[in-house]
């Protein structure tokens, strides 16, 4: 209940399990989306014929950016890297070479300028270095992306152990948690590394155009705008949920006893594992009164994903230098686009309809 | 007090006559009698016949681990008498080929989940598949293998909640990333007494490290420390609570 109203919030009154179902309710297409998912699937696959004979259960290969969010489009390219999860073997950098041979040999596309992806990363960094000196900017995004758009090709072990292993860290750590009596189980400590990651992706992008002289700034902008913040909003809202769900929000995590907080760690996991648009249409899926702005999310992410599966408007959106936006018909796009998706994730997030998520919100998602 | 004993295996392998003769001495109430090896198991199953295990208030049998499609109907019929005589029989998952010919052996049958090298019984999901293959089996809940598999402990807290009812007996020791069953270390206590309050005092509890005689004792206080009785000997602090 809000604690300036005595009207009660709005909960989770339909079940939509994901994008298919959602589809199927609101009684809308979004072809592009449905294109990119197809899409993904089917590079996944074979992604897995190439890489299987590569990894055990102390590696998994694991793919994020468009692949991890299931929207490939023909400029996408494979974000991917080698997880080592178990003892140091001077081995899993030559498996780690050899599979970027195998890569490159199918002809995927190599992952971006940054060389956040595309070789070995250890789950000691990720699960040990949460905050501090050592929490370097490759390492918080790593961490982060493999909470939010990341999926594993084949074997799954070593990630399944690093992504519960990460989490536990953000739930069982979670001092307010065990001991405040956290009356929603909103896991803070997770909530508000996705918010910093939200933030230094907003600052990175600046950093960027000055590193890169401009290059790029309209098709990043373009991301910024919607593939970016469409994680951060999977992120709060995998957070929110444990406020959502009956099940999780009752629960009363003790200090002595992890159990409890672990089942918010396996509660967690869950959303680890889809992504991030079938989050959005999950959670929001659950309030029908929210319906006409989830639609509209939708339809224009549809409409974004239309634009990156075209090459020629992707090609001029990397090449248009950020003095000759004004006036340009492609770019202009991209900015009605991304506005009528931010007011409608204001409509959400924010405008007063009665939802526990505009409660959730002005809990925990401004101070 | 938990019921805490030993495997003849992990004190003296490839001997059981060897292994209770040492537990026997150090006054352990508790032994699972291991013919891990295929070629243990007959000298075992006859030796029942005449073994005096009159000092042992809890006795289980652990089934070989890796046998052939054309030895398992050998298996079966020397573990049938194995049941016969009340033993509870602990079996590793992935060792049964036919799994539609366990059924007679019902409630003997305690299915064990496995460590990461398995191809299944690991996770809660590859053990619910088991159990729907043989319904009336209960379950030995092997504390090490569920920290190897998910350091976490998640999957662990995932199989107590499906599987806690069958539970019939506790394998414990830590196991290593190469998968032997070592001494349990003061932060494998620490994790498995988070679990301790989970597992019912009663449940008879069998410790695998794999030992000399002369830590048979130290280590049995190791894992009464794990399961929330006791400071971990060398430490000052109970872990858990049971």
């Amino acid at each position: 209940m809000s604690r300036s109203s005595s009207v009660p919030s709005k909960a989770l009154s339909r079940q939509v399990r994901g994008v298919d179902e959602l589809r199927a309710t609101l009684g809308v297409q979004w072809p592009a989306i449905k294109r990119a998912r197809e899409a993904a699937l089917r590079q996944r696959e074979r992604l897995d014929e190439i890489i299987q004979p590569f990894l055990n259960t102390d590696t998994s290969f694991v793919v994020f950016g468009s692949l991890g969010r299931l929207e490939v489009t023909s400029g996408s390219d494979v974000d991917w890297s080698l997880l080592a999860d178990g003892q140091a073997d001077p081995r899993h950098f030559d498996i780690a070479a050899k599979v970027a041979e195998a890569i490159a040999e199918a002809k995927f596309k190599d992952p971006g300028q940054e060389a956040t992806f595309g070789g070995l990363i250890f789950s000691h960094n990720l699960i040990h270095h949460i905050g501090g000196d050592n929490d370097d900017n490759s390492n918080t995004t790593r961490r982060l992306l493999l909470l939010l758009e990341s999926a594993p090709v084949g074997q799954r072990d070593a990630y399944d152990r690093t992504v519960n292993s990460v989490l536990s860290r953000y739930v069982i750590e979670d001092f307010g948690l065990a001991h405040a009596g956290n009356r929603n189980n909103v896991p803070r400590f997770l909530h508000n590394d996705i918010v910093r990651y939200w933030r230094t992706m907003a600052v990175d992008f600046a950093y960027k155009r000055r590193a890169r002289s401009g290059k790029g700034w309209a098709l990043r902008t373009a991301k910024l705008r919607m593939s970016r913040k469409l994680i951060y909003v999977a992120g709060i809202l995998m957070c929110y949920s444990c406020a959502l769900d009956p099940e999780i929000s009752v629960l009363k995590p003790e200090p002595n006893d992890p159990t409890i907080a672990l089942r918010i760690v396996e509660h967690l996991k869950k959303f680890v594992d889809q992504t991030p648009l079938d989050i959005v249409a999950q959670i929001v899926g659950g309030f029908p009164e929210l319906d006409d702005a989830l639609r509209a999310v939708f339809c224009e992410y549809d409409r974004f994903i239309g634009i990156l599966d075209d090459q020629q408007k992707r090609e001029h959106l990397n090449k248009l230098a950020p003095e000759a936006v004004s006036g340009d018909a492609t770019y202009g796009e991209i900015r009605q686009i991304s506005d009528a998706f931010q007011e409608a994730l204001l409509a959400i997030f924010i405008d007063n309809r009665g939802t526990q998520l505009a409660e959730l919100t002005r809990t925990y998602g401004v101070f | 007090m938990r019921p805490v004993g030993f495997s003849t295996g992990a004190v003296a392998l490839g001997s059981f006559s060897e292994g209770l003769k040492i537990l026997a001495a150090k006054g352990v109430q508790s032994v699972e009698l291991s013919a891990l090896r295929f070629h243990e198991l007959r000298p075992l199953v006859d030796a029942l016949d005449h073994l005096d295990l009159s000092m042992f208030a809890y006795i289980s049998f652990h089934a070989p681990s890796d046998f052939t499609a054309d030895n398992e109907s050998e298996v079966l019929m020397l573990l049938k008498r194995v049941a016969a005589r009340g033993l509870s029989i602990v079996v590793h998952p992935d060792s049964i080929h036919n799994w539609s010919a366990w059924l007679d052996l019902g409630a003997s049958v305690l299915l064990e989940n496995m460590d990461k090298r398995k191809s299944t019984g690991r996770t809660c999901a590859e053990l619910s598949k088991c159990f729907e293959q043989l319904p009336s089996a209960r379950f030995c809940f092997d504390l090490g293998h569920a920290r190897q598999v998910d350091p976490s402990l998640v999957e662990a807290r995932r199989i107590l909640e499906q599987f806690g009812s069958r539970m019939a007996q506790i394998h414990i020791s830590e196991v290593s990333s190469g998968s032997t069953h070592e001494r349990i270390s003061w932060p494998a206590a620490v994790a498995f007494a988070s679990l301790s309050k989970h597992i019912p005092r009663g449940i008879p509890v069998i410790v695998e490290s794999v030992v000399h005689a002369s830590q048979v004792t130290n280590e049995i206080e190791r894992a009464r420390s794990s399961l929330g009785e006791g400071e971990f000997p060398g430490v000052v602090g109970v872990l858990g609570a049971a």
